[in-house]
Formats: C-alpha cells, sequence, structure tokens
C-alpha cells in the first residue's frame, strides 16, 4: 500500500469520530438538542453564537442523518439519538478519569477489566483521597473508617496485610458486621491459612465467606450497600496504599458489582470454599 | 451539558489526527520505538515521528529507554475512545434498522451498551421471501427449551410454538401488551397453559402502557424488532445473534421492560 493510500484507510475507518468529536459546534448541538427539541432561537441562547454559526452545524448535522427540522424545531433523529447517548457517555468517561487524573495515570489498570474501563463514567463521582507527608496513613485511616459503618462487606483483596485482616477482625466481633465476602488469590489465601489467628478468626468465623482465584489479583475493591472503594498496584508491581477512590453513590456499586461478577466468573475452575469452622470444604470444579 | 476545556482539548488532540489513533493503538498492543511503528504501521517515518513527540508532549505517551509506552489514562482514553468508533459504526452498519425508529423503550443502559450487539445479523425480508424475519423467529423459538419474549403483536404462530416448548418441559416468560395478553392466553390449549402456570413454566405480564418493542431470547440467541417512528411494527427488519454479549444484552433489556411492567 502506498502512503496516500494508508491515509485514505485511516481517514476512513476513524471518519464517523473525527467529523463529531473535532467540531465544538455540532458536538455542543447534538448535547444541546438531546436535552430537549429547541428552535434557533433557543439554540442561539444556550449556545451563544451567531445564527449564521448555528445554521451551518445543523446543516451539516441534517445532511449526516443525526438532526432533523419538525415545524420551526430542531430534534435528534434516531440515529442522532444513540450517537448522542454514546457521545455523553465518552464525555462522562473522560471527566471521570480526568477528575482523578493522578489516580489512574499513576497505576496498573490491568485488574479491571476492559468492559468496566469502557464504564468507567459511572465512577464520575468518586472521591479521590491520598495520603499526605503530614498524615501518611489518610487513605487507609478513611478506608478502615468507612468499613465500620457497613453491615455486609465484599472485598477483592489482592495482598495480605495483617493491618486490614487485624481491622476485619475487629468489625467481624463487633454485632454491626454480619457478613464478609472475601475474594483473594490462592497465594494470598494460604498466608491467611498459615496464620493461627487469621485462619480462627477469618476463614473459620461463620459470618465470612471466602472465595479463591488462581490468578493474582491487581485490584482492591470494597463495596457494600453505603460506599464502594478502590485501590490499584502500581506498575511496578507495588500495592499503593496511599491512595485511594471512594464512591457512595449508585452508580459507583454497579460498577463494583459488575466487576466482582466478572472476578466471580472467574473463580469458577478452582474454587476453595468454606462457610465456618464445622462446615469447611475444598473442592476442585471443573 | 458541556464539555469541560481540557477535556474537550484532548479530545480534539487525539480524535483530530488518524495516525496518532493509529499510533496509540498499536503502542497499547506492544510498546515500541519509532523505527517499529513506522514498520507497523506503514506510516512514514517522518509522520510517525513527528506525531510521537506530540504525543509525548500532551502526556498521552512516555518515552523510557527509547521505547514509547501509552501512559495508563491515556489507555482508557483510548478504549472509550475505540468504543464510541464502535458505536458509531453500530449506527452506520445497522442504519435502516434504526433510522426513522422508536427507540424510546430501549434502557439508556442498553443504548450506552449498543456495541455489545456488535457481531449481529441483520435479517431482512425480501420480494421473494417476504417471511424471512418471522421464520427466523420461529425457527429460534421451536429449537429452545427457554423462552423469553417481549411481544407487542400476536403472530397466529405464537400459541402453537409456546405450546411446543411447554410440552418439551421448557419454560416460557413473555411481557405481552395489554391488548392481546387475554387473547394470547386462550389460544394455548387450556391444559398446557394451566399446567405450565402450576409449575411455574409460564409466566405473562401484562403491559399496561403501549409496548413500542419486540424481543426474544431463547436457549443461545436474541432477536431485536423495532416500532417504526409512525408507529407501525417493521415486520421487515431484525436484528439477531447469538453472540455471548448481544445475548446479555438482550436479557437486559427484558429485565428492564419487566421492571417497567411493575412499576
Amino acid at each position: 500500500m502506498t502512503s496516500a493510500e494508508i491515509k485514505q484507510g485511516l481517514t476512513e475507518e476513524f471518519s464517523g469520530i473525527k467529523y463529531i468529536l473535532t467540531s465544538g459546534m455540532r458536538s455542543r448541538l447534538l448535547l444541546a438538542i438531546y436535552e430537549s427539541p429547541k428552535n434557533l432561537e433557543e439554540l442561539r441562547a444556550e449556545l451563544k453564537k451567531p445564527s449564521a454559526t448555528i445554521l451551518h452545524g445543523l446543516k451539516e448535522l441534517e445532511n449526516i442523518n443525526l438532526v432533523r427540522k419538525v415545524q420551526k424545531s430542531y430534534e435528534l433523529t434516531s440515529n442522532g439519538f444513540l450517537l448522542t447517548v454514546n457521545m455523553i457517555k465518552l464525555i462522562d468517561n473522560w471527566y471521570s478519569i480526568s477528575k482523578s487524573k493522578i489516580f489512574w495515570n499513576n497505576h496498573d489498570l490491568s485488574g479491571i477489566p476492559d468492559e468496566l474501563l469502557k464504564d468507567i463514567y459511572l465512577l464520575k463521582d468518586a472521591e479521590y483521597i491520598h495520603s499526605t507527608t503530614s498524615d501518611l496513613s489518610n487513605a487507609f485511616n478513611t478506608y478502615i473508617n468507612l468499613l465500620s459503618t457497613s453491615e455486609e462487606l465484599k472485598i477483592i483483596m489482592p495482598i495480605y496485610s495483617e493491618n486490614h485482616l487485624k481491622h476485619l477482625i475487629k468489625l467481624l466481633n463487633r454485632k454491626r458486621l454480619v457478613k464478609l465476602e472475601l475474594l483473594v488469590s490462592e497465594e494470598i489465601y494460604d498466608s491467611i491459612k498459615e496464620n493461627d489467628l487469621f485462619n480462627k478468626k477469618i476463614i473459620q468465623n461463620k459470618k465470612v465467606q471466602i472465595k479463591c482465584v488462581k490468578e493474582e489479583l491487581k485490584i482492591f475493591l470494597t463495596y457494600c450497600d453505603e460506599f464502594v472503594s478502590l485501590s490499584l498496584f502500581f506498575k511496578d508491581g507495588h500495592y499503593d496504599d496511599s491512595q485511594i477512590l471512594i464512591a457512595k453513590d449508585e452508580n459507583a456499586l454497579k460498577w463494583a458489582i459488575s466487576i466482582d461478577k466478572i472476578y466471580k466468573q472467574k473463580e469458577e475452575k478452582y474454587v476453595k470454599l468454606q462457610t465456618g469452622s464445622s462446615n469447611y470444604n475444598e473442592h476442585l470444579e471443573h | 451539558m458541556y464539555i469541560h476545556n481540557d477535556i474537550d482539548d484532548d479530545m480534539k488532540f487525539l480524535a483530530k489526527s488518524e495516525i496518532r489513533l493509529k499510533i496509540l493503538n498499536e503502542l497499547y498492543k506492544k510498546p515500541n520505538d519509532v523505527r517499529g511503528l513506522v514498520k507497523q504501521t506503514d506510516i512514514t517515518y517522518s509522520s510517525v515521528s513527528s506525531n510521537v513527540i506530540k504525543l509525548e508532549k500532551n502526556n498521552h505517551i512516555k518515552k523510557v529507554k527509547n521505547t514509547y509506552y501509552v501512559n495508563p489514562m491515556t489507555e482508557v482514553y483510548l478504549k472509550t475512545l475505540m468504543d464510541f468508533k464502535n458505536s458509531v459504526q453500530m449506527v452506520n452498519e445497522y442504519e435502516s434498522f434504526w433510522d426513522k425508529h422508536d427507540l424510546n423503550q430501549l434502557s439508556i443502559n442498553s443504548i450506552r451498551r449498543i456495541t455489545d450487539l456488535k457481531d449481529s445479523e441483520l435479517i431482512e425480508t425480501t420480494p421473494i421471501d417476504i417471511y424471512k424475519t418471522h421464520n427466523t423467529i420461529k425457527n429460534q423459538i421451536s429449537f429452545s427449551n427457554c423462552v423469553k419474549g417481549v411481544f407487542p403483536y400476536l403472530h397466529p404462530d405464537y400459541p402453537g410454538l409456546i405450546e411446543e416448548v411447554l410440552e418439551n418441559e421448557g419454560s416460557v416468560e413473555l411481557i405481552v401488551s395489554k391488548s392481546i395478553f387475554k387473547e394470547l392466553m386462550l389460544r394455548i390449549n387450556n391444559k398446557i397453559r394451566k399446567n405450565a402456570i402450576k409449575e411455574h413454566k409460564l409466566k405473562v405480564y401484562r403491559f399496561k402502557k403501549d409496548l413500542n418493542l419486540y424481543l426474544t431470547i431463547c436457549d443461545e440467541s436474541m432477536s431485536l424488532g423495532l416500532f417504526k417512528t409512525d408507529g407501525s411494527f417493521d415486520q421487515n427488519r431484525i436484528l439477531i445473534s447469538d453472540n455471548p454479549k448481544s445475548y446479555d444484552w438482550a436479557k437486559d433489556l427484558f429485565e428492564h421492560v419487566k421492571n417497567e411492567v411493575r412499576a
């Protein structure tokens, strides 16, 4: 292929997104009309642009069947509606990432399944908490405080941390926490089991259900009805306990449940299940 | 809704250049140096080199010992951008299916996940096979053990098909419009219907509002039909798929419509 042909191929491949996303006027018109059909005057007032500019943009969108004029109002066509919903998803995804830039840019994201990276907009109301030189445990303490408010906890735990496990034991000893579901790797499971205290107070605790996956986990996700928290590993493989995302809204909970669902599907091949000391079973599922 | 300036700038910077997108896609698959990128993409050295510099300057890639890596945040930008590209393709590829059709009964979430329908097949009737869409659905249902459906109209074949599934020990869960509920129930063999309801193998929900959507979910396949914006059902087009993602998409949509019944 000649370089002109290659360029032409690339232009065709990306023409759809380029046309919409590189024109501020076209994308703003779609967003404005998505909210409700509007006439020229309303669009002029909202976008603060002259009629000629707006009419030019509308004509372009009409030509590609994204907008249509019904009497004096402009509305989205079916195609325009589909595309705008997905453009809003894209904008929200980018907003969600740029809001916590440092968090996303500093970490290994391989623990987050692709499907869920595409739905990161669900975390757009999450708050980025980080430790500082004057408060090295800020992220950890915030997390521990949140844990104490929950009745049922689900945790994907990629690390063996005595600090975390001791706090979980404290919570299990109280009446408030009635159920703890832990998803860990085999290696972490074995480490927990080797420790007498953790074996007795966590593995053999009737309130606790532990599930294992063979693979190494790269995501620390905790969720319950009250909050979702997420922390990750650095690219060099070390766990980062100084930065955490915390969200308390329904969308974030949806995101966490979807991640958990994907990980639990992985657990199908090899499961170590326990439901309390008297009913311990370890089995292979094929 | 408005777009934040920094997002707007980043979006324009990446979407404006197909070459930059291509380079990022390649680097995401495999970190590389400029020469390696030239080899991978067949784009000229000068073009790759100048765009790599721009990408690095804008913090989208990072150079470590002569090799360029995509920054994690840009990885997500890229994935979501490609997801948007796929949704645009979905709209364009099946334009006749969406265009001038009523999408109000699709949930916002199902529209956000429209790319899950990526490998679907658009079945259209032809002058020599005007029952192609109906026969496709009929085949899907006949060979299924578990059928879920949203039926906005009653085809004379449906009662028989439902009986067939139930007689083979299968289960049927339907959401039907109010206007056809009674007629459908009456047309299913009395004994089969009563037994199936008793054994919880037949569940039929009555949709109180207008039902502007057709959906079937069979054992391993789904089909979707839409109403035109003039209010008539488009019998000439259905989207079918046996891809697991499309299947899950259809199941979620079914649950969404079921929740509307309860609302």
